[in-house]
């Protein structure tokens, strides 16, 4: 069988100067925690980074500097080599912008020249720094832009989402939108969901390793919190953190009550797994085994399955 | 010169340019990158040229907690015609660079609101004085003011030998003044147009390669340019150049009133010509005066030699002597290779042009070049 041929994808980052690009670029893909963005500079130009994720995906992230005059230059004489090639737009608002006018023109700039480049690009809207906002408030602003937006940005289409990096919600947006960049990714449910069911697990969840990020999961039982996938990226991303910051590597973890077990460990060389277990006839020895033969399996799904989707099959 | 600029961030312009629009929008588009730069790019002297226009800067970054997004960037430069040679701006650039920084770190000059007014008024004033006088003397606030200095480049100035002739190339007594180091203070007295570097040295009392950075660094201001030791015995040559004391008009003024003998009617033209064409391979200057004994009435052949020498109009014609073949007794050999002139090797032995003549010419092994 071939070796898996490296698929990268153009991720262009875009949003007014001082949205809070770079600081979530930072958290995701290069293990800041949300106090130490405080100290980022601003974004030159375009900052280029190369992330390998899931072993056969590079993204090829472009950190766009929104001040005018490097805004003013992507329209202009930059535009062809920044808007072509690109998989996935990600326009960052800043929800305390005192500026709408101008941040909608700037956006609408950008889905022009999408629309003339990139047609096919996929277009995520962050609606970040939520946490400026009053909690009460929280729904009804985002509702509001979220309607904004989707009415500017016809015929193309956006999916919003409110975010803020000191909570769970960055991750929410983040892996929905690295989501529709893995090449496989019904497979990789399919065999999920084929393992739960055999080990009889309530729910599991697979992550990325480095990021954190939820890229697949499989649940038979209904679950009461609709946000659960986000804060584990979140809680689970900081305690690795902080664990490496001890000089010590996080490696598994196994949570316990009277109703549930959770086990998290590492499954493949680019994946994380959590399995929650609540049948307390199961022990603990039990399931482990499993997930350990289990990794078998799924390590070769990833080195064997390469992108074999284009653009045109999603 | 043409506009000085600054970049920065934060709130107001980003663009501050003096006159107004001089750089057009689309060709800072195209350079901007080179003027706020990436990190990489900063505290560096960066000259850009593009459409027709050359932008020499030195883009600044200061980090500090308390500017908004942690760092200012700003980037004070000239622009000038694209074909202009721009390297005398360079170290303006760069001290400029020094001071604002030292202004913002120490009042934040930059990111003030009202001191960042007093840019432009500035600006205007570095752009009219550079132009207009190449230096510019800038009162910032009550405590500071800015000295600069277009300093033309000059080429390196040849190295200076201890058989070499200084001679000024204009009125000696201008000078005559205290700004000079003392080493040249004290050497200047012997600049004759006659006496060679290790002469002045002896008797100025200053050791020898004092005096030879002394004069070198007169050199490279043209405060004087160097001539060969005059002997009576020399012989010299026309260059091609001897023809413009005909032609050029300017010349022809500067050369007759240099080489007429004080207290005589001024010499011809004809004459101090005839003199100059009589010098040729073979002729000493001996043999010049004895021939043209009328033409020298009103002309000093030292300043006639002199004057020649200085404006190119004729050359020297050296010795220099070659050793063909081995031979233990006959010293110093590494002198006698065909490089070292009479000249030099009589300063550095010591002996009389007399005395090595004698020597080398009773010397079979030793062949003698002019050239």
């Amino acid at each position: 069988k071939p070796d898996c041929v490296m698929k990268k994808e153009r991720v262009l980052l875009m949003g007014k100067s001082g949205s809070g690009k770079t600081s979530m670029r930072s958290i995701i893909f290069a293990n800041y925690i949300a106090r130490d963005t405080r100290r980022l500079g601003a974004t030159i130009d375009v900052e280029h980074s190369h992330v390998r994720f899931l072993g056969n995906l590079v993204l090829n992230l472009w950190d766009c500097g929104g001040q005018d005059t490097f805004m003013e230059n992507y329209f202009t004489s930059q535009r062809d080599n920044i808007f072509r090639n690109v998989e996935v737009l990600i326009y960052v608002f800043d929800v305390e912008s005192r500026e709408l006018e101008k941040d909608m023109h700037y956006y609408q700039s950008c889905l022009e020249a999408i629309l003339q480049n990139s047609p096919d690009a996929k277009i995520f809207c962050l609606v970040h720094k939520m946490d400026l906002v009053q909690e009460d408030q929280r729904d009804l602003i985002f509702k509001e832009r979220e309607e904004d937006l989707r009415r500017l940005s016809r015929p193309l289409e956006c999916a919003c989402f409110r975010t803020s990096i000191w909570d769970e919600t960055l991750y929410k947006a983040w892996s929905s939108i690295v989501y529709q960049l893995i090449p496989n990714v019904q497979q990789l449910e399919m065999n999920l969901r084929n393992f739960a069911q055999i080990i009889e697990a309530d729910e599991v969840l697979l992550f990325e390793r480095a990021t954190f990020l939820v890229i697949s999961h499989y649940q038979c039982k209904e679950q009461r919190d609709i946000h659960r996938f986000e804060k584990i990226s979140n809680i689970i991303k900081q305690f690795k953190l902080s664990c490496s910051k001890l000089a010590a590597s996080f490696q598994s973890m196994e949570v316990r009550n009277s109703n549930f077990a959770a086990f998290i460990d590492i499954f493949t060389s680019n994946t994380y797994v959590m399995v929650v277990m609540s049948d307390p006839s199961i022990p603990s020895a039990a399931t482990l085994i499993n997930i350990r033969n289990a990794r078998k399996h799924f390590e070769k799904l990833e080195r064997v399955d390469g992108p074999k989707h284009s653009l045109l099959m999603r | 010169v043409g506009g000085v600029c600054r970049v920065g961030w934060g709130t107001g312009p980003p663009l501050l340019q003096v006159p107004e629009d001089f750089i057009s929008r689309e060709l800072f588009d195209t350079v901007q990158v080179y003027v706020i730069t990436k990190p990489e790019l900063q505290n560096k002297l960066i000259t850009v040229t593009a459409m027709e226009k050359k932008l020499i800067g030195c883009p600044v970054c200061i980090e500090h907690k308390k500017y908004s997004r942690n760092a200012l960037l700003f980037n004070l430069g000239f622009v000038c015609d694209a074909r202009a040679k721009a390297c005398a701006l360079e170290p303006i650039v760069k001290k400029l660079a020094g001071y604002l920084t030292t202004l913002e770190l120490e009042s934040g000059f930059i990111s003030n609101k009202e001191s960042k007014q007093k840019l432009v008024p500035i600006m205007t004033i570095l752009l009219e004085e550079l132009n207009a006088k190449g230096k510019c003397t800038l009162p910032i606030d009550e405590s500071n003011t800015i000295h600069l200095k277009v300093i033309e480049q000059r080429p390196d100035p040849p190295i200076v030998q201890e058989y070499d002739v200084p001679v000024f190339t204009q009125n000696k007594d201008d000078f005559f003044n205290s700004q000079w180091d003392l080493t040249t203070q004290q050497i200047l007295p012997y600049i004759d147009g006659f006496r060679h570097v290790q002469k002045i040295s002896a008797e100025a009392d200053v050791e020898l390669n004092l005096v030879r950075i002394a004069v070198q660094n007169l050199l490279y201001y043209g405060v004087v340019t160097l001539v060969s030791i005059l002997q009576y015995s020399n012989v010299y040559c026309t260059t091609p150049k001897v023809q413009d004391v005909v032609d050029d008009k300017c010349l022809q003024e500067e050369c007759l009133s240099y080489v007429t003998k004080p207290g005589h009617k001024r010499a011809s033209l004809r004459d101090v010509f005839q003199l100059y064409c009589g010098l040729s391979p073979g002729t000493t200057v001996r043999d010049l005066i004895s021939r043209y004994t009328l033409q020298l009435q009103r002309v000093d052949e030292r300043r006639l030699i002199q004057f020649g020498l200085m404006k190119g109009l004729i050359r020297r014609l050296q010795k220099y002597p070659v050793k063909v073949a081995q031979d233990e007794r006959s010293l110093p050999a590494r002198l006698y290779t065909g490089c070292h002139s009479y000249d030099e090797i009589c300063c550095k032995t010591g002996m009389s042009y007399k005395e090595l003549d004698e020597r080398l010419e009773n010397d079979p092994n030793i062949i003698v070049c002019w050239k």
